[in-house]
């Protein structure tokens, strides 16, 4: 007779293409043992039942205890497609996890994921990406990714992939270009991010210009975006709607005139009307990175004397909510008024 | 017959029980006699018997007469005791045959036959009456299909009809099971929610975070920049600066040291000029012209006219010396005596004298200085 409470326990998992689970503790070792089967029919239904497990951080815990990452490992080259879907499945969702996180860069399972970039499976490359977004969150992540070479695939891929996958690799280049960009820019990438810029979807515009903004946090990087003649087309992006390209392209605009050919650059392609625009409005993320730009800018004599008649402005941004916003604009009037 | 022995060994009167020893539980005895050494070597642990199998244990009715178990050593009394009751059974079991007669003998020309006075007369015999019989099954035929079965139809035919409403509330009783179901799904659902909104907070924290950190990273290398264009525009001005006063020094330097030359310098025309002077550089031509020309030709005239002069001496010399050389073979063929030689030698050597003497007269003066010169060399 059904009674109106519910139970602690989820209700009866009667699903035939999972795998059945034993008792407590010893699900997760009699899932391993299932996985290192010889049948198709046992793994696949095994990954099921692990797919569904994963969820939990405890369980997550205790398979990496249990070594489940060596097998899972082996099972990323096998030649049926779903088991390697449901692979890279468990694997993205133990990424979610910080757990899971530290697992996988510790068990090499980075190295053992370069081979599925150029798997026929849609979904087997998305979760691959989607593996490496989350593991280059972290810094060691980052420093993984690395270490296996993989930044000159990923920025290849990126001219080649579907949509979802381009933002998940812009995604991934930004945390990992934070590190270091000598392999990228060997790698062309600067080239490629050129041409994303101009991509109808907004996602990947203001990611890609958020790469961009990482790798002109480097000395090399702003030598390069110079050359490439990068400032034009992001001050171009200024003016977007959406506000998410905004924000990313005042950032990569705000590491990129730090240098001299930059500034003079941009004082060339007239940065200073889209900043000001970016400024004035209240509630725009921009301004931040908006007002560092103009600072920057006002370190010339050809900039001061312009931002001299807009002095005003960033006096209203001293009692902005955000700190942040406030210490800039202090910043900004003291460079303006500054005198030789 | 309650055995008593030993009294003093008996319990005392307030405990209940009243034997020779207290009750204990008995070990188990071993099956055979020789392990009880090895038993008692190893000190086992005691394995208690079990008392239903246990043949040292009475079982069986606690009312009837039970004759105690004969020990290996009966005393005297426990002899007696066992030979009387014997007798006494014996006597008894005597006394109840003699009380049952058996049918008397029988009389004089008849004899006792058993007959059988049931209703229906059997044989009798040792040898049981056997018959053999034997049977076959068929050959295997197939099972037949079973009938179906239709139980007979046992009690009484009853109808009834459910008019709705009459069992139960649908709507009511359909509540509890659509809140399990939708609990749960919303549950469920609920979870995943969870989890995203979760990981979307996570990034949207990291995201301001990011902004923030890029903005500071960014005025960090702003004042980097600044500060690195500071330091080299006073680099290059105290590297100018340092050129000036070099310059400065290399001219100073320069005046002092052409001042100086100047100086030193001054009297260096005279003095060369002087030099030149002295070493005869500067020369009047006529007077080179004739030291260069005239004097070596007349230099060189004087020595032929010299020469000459030296060459007819020596013809002279030569002819002087023949002259003489055939004047002493001469006077040497026949030596006459020796002063007619020695005066012949004076005279010739005066006369050789003044024959050089005689020519000398016709040379010039500083002629005769050179024969003087000669002679003396001659001489010498």
């Amino acid at each position: 007779m059904a009674t109106p409470r519910i139970s602690a326990y989820l209700p009866p998992d009667v699903d035939p293409t999972k795998a059945a689970l034993a008792f407590g503790r010893r699900a997760l070792p009699k899932l391993n043992e299932e996985l290192q089967a010889p049948e198709l029919l046992t793994q696949q239904r095994a990954l099921m039942a692990l797919c569904d497990l994963v969820h939990d951080p405890e369980k997550v815990y205790q398979a990496i205890a249990l070594g489940f990452l060596d097998s899972l490992k082996t099972l990323l080259v096998h030649q049926d497609q779903t088991v390697r879907q449901k692979t890279t499945e468990v694997l993205s969702v133990m990424a979610l996890h910080s757990i899971g996180r530290e697992g996988l860069i510790r068990s090499g399972v980075i190295s053992a994921l370069t081979g599925l970039l150029d798997d026929p499976v849609d979904i087997c490359r998305k979760n691959t990406h989607q593996i490496f977004d989350m593991l280059a969150k972290l810094p060691e992540g980052a420093g993984g990714v690395l270490r296996a070479g993989l930044i000159p695939p990923l920025v290849l891929k990126l001219r080649t992939e579907l949509e979802e996958i381009q933002e998940l690799i812009l995604e991934t280049l930004s945390n990992c270009l934070r590190v270091e960009v000598s392999e990228a820019l060997a790698a062309g990438a600067i080239t490629v991010l050129k041409e994303k810029l101009s991509h109808p979807s907004a996602a990947i515009r203001s990611k890609a210009a958020w790469v961009l903004l990482e790798i002109s946090s480097h000395a090399e990087g702003k030598i390069a975006v110079c050359k490439e003649e990068l400032i034009p087309a992001l001050l171009s992006l200024l003016e977007d709607t959406e506000p998410e390209v905004q924000v990313s392209s005042a950032g990569a605009l705000m590491f990129a005139i730090v240098t001299p050919q930059g500034r003079s650059s941009a004082m060339g392609a007239e940065a200073i009307p889209p900043l000001l625009s970016l400024v004035a409005e209240e509630t725009s993320k921009a301004r931040l990175n908006a007002i560092k730009t103009l600072t920057l800018l006002a370190e010339l004599p050809e900039g001061r004397q312009a931002l001299l008649d807009h002095r005003d402005t960033f006096q209203r941004w001293l009692d902005d909510p955000s700190e942040a916003v406030q210490r800039a604009a202090e910043i900004a009037i003291a460079v303006i008024d500054w005198k030789p | 017959m309650v055995p008593t022995r030993a009294p003093e060994l008996t319990a005392p009167a307030d405990l209940p029980y009243s034997f020779y020893s207290q009750p204990r539980s008995l070990g188990s005895r071993p099956k055979y006699r020789e392990q009880s050494n090895a038993a008692e070597k190893e000190k086992g642990p005691v394995h208690y018997c079990n008392i239903m199998i246990d043949p040292r244990v009475v079982r069986g009715n606690v009312l009837s007469v039970r004759h105690p178990p004969q020990s290996t050593e009966p005393s005297t009394l426990e002899v007696k005791r066992q030979r009387r009751a014997q007798k006494q059974g014996l006597a008894r079991r005597l006394t109840q045959e003699q009380i049952r007669t058996g049918t008397p003998e029988p009389v004089e020309g008849r004899e006792h036959v058993y007959v059988q006075t049931e209703l229906y007369l059997e044989e009798i015999s040792d040898r049981v009456i056997e018959v053999d019989g034997e049977c076959q099954t068929d050959e295997f035929l197939d099972r037949p299909p079973t009938p179906l079965f239709i139980p007979a139809k046992t009690g009484k035919d009853v109808a009834t009809q459910i008019e709705e409403g009459e069992l139960f509330d649908f709507d009511i009783e359909v509540k509890p099971i659509l809140e399990v179901l939708v609990g749960k799904t919303v549950e469920q659902a609920l979870l995943e929610v969870m989890e995203e909104e979760e990981l979307a907070q996570l990034w949207s924290h990291q995201r301001a975070f990011a902004e923030l950190r890029n903005a500071e990273f960014a005025e960090l290398q702003r004042l980097e920049e600044q500060d690195r264009r500071i330091r080299e525009e006073k680099e290059r001005r105290r590297l100018e600066h340092l050129e000036k006063l070099r310059k400065q020094k290399e001219t100073a330097e320069k005046i002092a040291a052409r001042a100086f030359a100047q100086r030193y310098l001054a009297d260096l025309i005279p003095s060369v000029f002087n030099n030149l002077h002295e070493s005869g550089f500067f020369y009047d031509p006529i007077e080179r012209d004739i030291e260069t020309e005239f004097l070596p030709w007349l230099m060189s005239e004087v020595e032929e006219t010299l020469q000459k002069k030296v060459l007819g001496r020596m013809m002279l010399d030569s002819l002087i010396r023949m002259v003489v050389e055939k004047r002493l073979d001469e006077f040497s063929r026949p030596p006459p005596s020796d002063q007619t030689e020695v005066p012949a030698e004076e005279p010739r050597e005066t006369g050789a004298a003044s024959l050089v003497s005689d020519e000398a007269d016709a040379a010039d003066q500083p002629v005769e200085e050179k024969e003087e010169t000669d002679q003396p060399v001659d001489e010498d």
